[in-house]
C-alpha cells in the first residue's frame, strides 16, 4: 500500500486558483488510511464550498492509478467535462496516470510518503524502498534500506542509543532485525558483508 | 614518526579532535591547533560534524599539514555518494593525507540543514571496503587506478555495544579498519569489558584509541548525556562535578586520571574538549605524556 497523508488545507488552497472544482477520490490505498474515499472527498467539498470554490462534482474512482482511457470517466461523471481544475485525493501515482490522460490541471490534495502497508489495523509506513533489487530474506523479512533512515547494509549506525533509532523514536530496525534472525536461527546471515546496492536496478527505463 | 607507525609499533599515541570553521577563515583552527602542537601524534579534522555545515576537511586537513600537522581525515556518508567519496580519497591522497577515519554521520534532520538528502550510498563497512580496494590499486567498479593509495583507514565505535552494533564492528574490521577510535569513555572498567571482548573476538591486531572528554561542568555532562549518542557519564563523576569548587578542574583531573588508567588498557587516547583545546596541553601532562 502507498502510505501518504493530507495536505494541509490552506496549502491546496493556495496552489488551486481555479474556481469550479471536481474532486476525484481513491477507493484503493488513499480510502483504506480514510485520505480519499467518500467521507473525505465530502468533507473536501464542504470545505471548498466554504472557502468560495464551487465543487461541481466528485467522484471516487475505484483506484486512481488504474484509468482505461479519460472518455471512460467523463462518461460516468459528465460534470467534469466542465471542471477548470481536479483535485486529486489519492497517491502521487494517480495525480500522475489522470494528469497523462486530463485535459486540465491535476492538482494533489495529500503527500505521498512511502510504501507500506496495514498490519493487524494500522498503517504501517516504510516497508519497502523500490530499490529494483530485493534481499529481504537477508534481513529476516526486515528492509534495512526501507526502514533504516541511513539505509544501513551491515549492521546499526553508532547514533542507536539503547536500541532507539536516532532520528525519530522507532526502535533501531537492526535490533529488530538481530532479533528476529535470531529467532530464525539463521544470525549468520547478519555476520556476511553485503556489498553496495546496484542503484541502476531502481528506477529503470527499459 | 608517522601516526601509522607509532600507533602500529605498539606506542602509545594521542589525537585530537579539530574542526574547521564555519566559514573560509582558518585563523582560529590553526589557533586551536596551535595549542596542541607537538603534543599530539595527530590531529582528526571531523567531516561536517552533527550535520553542521562547515569546510570540507580535506581542505582543513591541507592547511594544517602545511603548517606540520599530521592529519586524520573524518569521512562520512552522509553527503557524497561513491563517486564523489572516491574522488575525493583521490584528491586526499595527492595532497598527502594518509590518514581516514570513517563514519555513518550524524542525520542531516540533527543538523543546520535539516531538509538536505542525506546520502548514505555507502555504508561504513562498504565505504573501508572501498578504501581497501583503492589501496590495493582499483576503483570501486574494479577499474585499475593511475597510482593507488596508500591510505591508514579507521573506524569509530561505542563501548557499550548491542550484539547488532558488536557485530557490526567486526565487520568493519574485516573490511579493512586498522585502527578504531572510540566514543567519549568515563568507566575503565566498563572499557576493559569492551576490550577484553573486541580482543577475544579476533580485534587483537586493530589498535584502540579511547576517546576523552573533559568535562566542564554537571550541566556538560547532563548535555553529553541527553543529546549525544553513545556517551554515558557515569553518576559518580556528575555527583564530582556538582559538589567541585571548580568543576572544570575537576573534569581535566578526572580525564587525567582516567587516561593513566586507559594506559595499560589500550593503544592510545583520542581528546575532543567541548569548546577549545586551551586545557588539552595540560591534561597530557597531568596525565602523564
Amino acid at each position: 500500500m502507498i502510505v501518504s497523508k493530507q495536505k494541509e488545507f490552506r496549502d491546496i488552497l493556495k496552489t488551486v486558483k481555479e474556481k469550479n472544482i471536481f474532486i476525484i477520490g481513491c477507493g484503493k490505498c488513499a480510502k483504506k488510511q480514510h485520505l480519499g474515499g467518500e467521507p473525505e472527498v465530502l468533507e473536501m467539498k464542504k470545505k471548498l464550498k466554504v472557502s468560495g470554490k464551487k465543487v461541481i462534482g466528485w467522484t471516487v474512482l475505484s483506484s486512481a492509478c488504474n484509468i482505461g482511457s479519460w472518455d471512460e470517466v467523463l462518461s460516468q461523471n459528465p460534470a467534469v467535462g466542465k471542471a477548470e481544475a481536479l483535485l486529486i485525493m489519492s497517491c502521487g501515482g494517480g495525480v500522475s496516470i489522470i494528469s497523462s490522460v486530463a485535459p486540465q490541471s491535476a492538482y494533489p490534495a495529500l503527500d505521498t510518503l512511502s510504501l507500506g502497508g496495514v498490519c493487524r489495523d494500522s498503517v504501517v509506513m516504510e516497508q519497502c524502498n523500490m530499490c529494483g533489487e530485493c534481499d529481504i530474506q537477508f534481513f529476516a523479512g526486515i528492509c534495512p534500506i526501507g526502514q533504516c533512515p541511513k539505509g544501513m547494509r551491515n549492521g546499526p549506525c553508532g547514533g542507536a542509543m539503547e536500541g532507539k533509532c536516532e532520528v525519530d523514536e522507532r526502535n533501531c530496525v537492526w535490533e529488530e532485525i538481530h532479533k528476529r534472525l535470531e529467532s530464525l536461527g539463521r544470525l549468520q546471515l547478519i555476520e556476511e558483508i553485503r556489498e553496495p546496492k546496484d542503484h541502476s536496478k531502481r528506477r529503470r527505463r527499459d | 614518526m608517522s601516526f601509522r607507525e607509532k600507533l602500529t609499533s605498539g606506542k602509545f599515541t594521542v589525537t585530537a579532535e579539530i574542526s574547521p570553521p564555519k566559514g573560509t577563515d582558518i585563523t582560529g583552527m590553526m589557533k586551536e591547533a596551535g595549542m596542541i602542537k607537538d603534543v599530539v601524534d595527530a590531529v582528526c579534522v571531523t567531516d561536517n560534524q552533527r550535520a553542521l555545515m562547515r569546510m570540507n576537511p580535506l581542505a582543513a586537513c591541507s592547511a594544517l599539514s602545511h603548517e606540520g600537522f599530521e592529519t586524520i581525515m573524518h569521512m562520512t556518508c552522509r553527503d557524497r555518494n561513491r563517486l564523489a567519496l572516491q574522488s575525493d580519497l583521490l584528491g586526499a591522497a595527492n595532497l598527502g593525507i594518509k590518514n581516514v577515519l570513517v563514519m555513518s554521520g550524524d542525520y542531516p534532520t540533527k543538523g543546520d540543514h535539516a531538509g538536505a538528502m542525506p546520502v548514505y550510498d555507502l555504508d561504513p563497512v562498504q565505504l573501508l571496503g572501498m578504501i581497501s580496494r583503492l589501496n590495493s590499486g582499483f576503483d570501486l567498479s574494479g577499474n585499475s587506478l593511475l597510482g593507488k593509495t596508500d591510505f591508514f583507514a579507521g573506524a569509530v565505535s561505542n563501548t557499550e555495544l548491542t550484539e547488532a552494533a558488536f557485530i557490526k564492528l567486526g565487520k568493519k574490521v574485516k573490511a579493512g579498519a586498522r585502527f578504531i577510535i572510540t566514543q567519549a569513555v568515563f568507566d575503565a572498567g566498563k572499557f576493559s569489558g569492551f576490550m577484553d571482548k573486541f580482543q577475544s573476538a579476533g580485534g587483537k591486531q586493530i589498535r584502540v584509541i579511547a576517546g576523552i572528554i573533559p568535562l566542564r561542568s554537571e550541566k556538560n555532562a547532563q548535555f553529553l548525556n541527553s543529546n549525544i549518542a553513545g556517551v554515558k557519564v557515569p553518576d559518580g563523576v556528575i555527583r564530582r562535578l556538582k559538589s567541585a569548587s571548580s568543576p572544570g578542574d575537576a573534569g581535566i583531573e578526572m580525564a587525567a586520571d582516567l587516561i593513566k588508567e586507559l594506559r595499560g588498557v589500550c593503544d592510545g587516547v583520542h581528546i575532543m574538549p567541548v569548546g577549545t583545546h586551551e586545557n588539552t596541553r595540560k591534561l597530557l601532562e597531568m596525565a602523564g605524556i
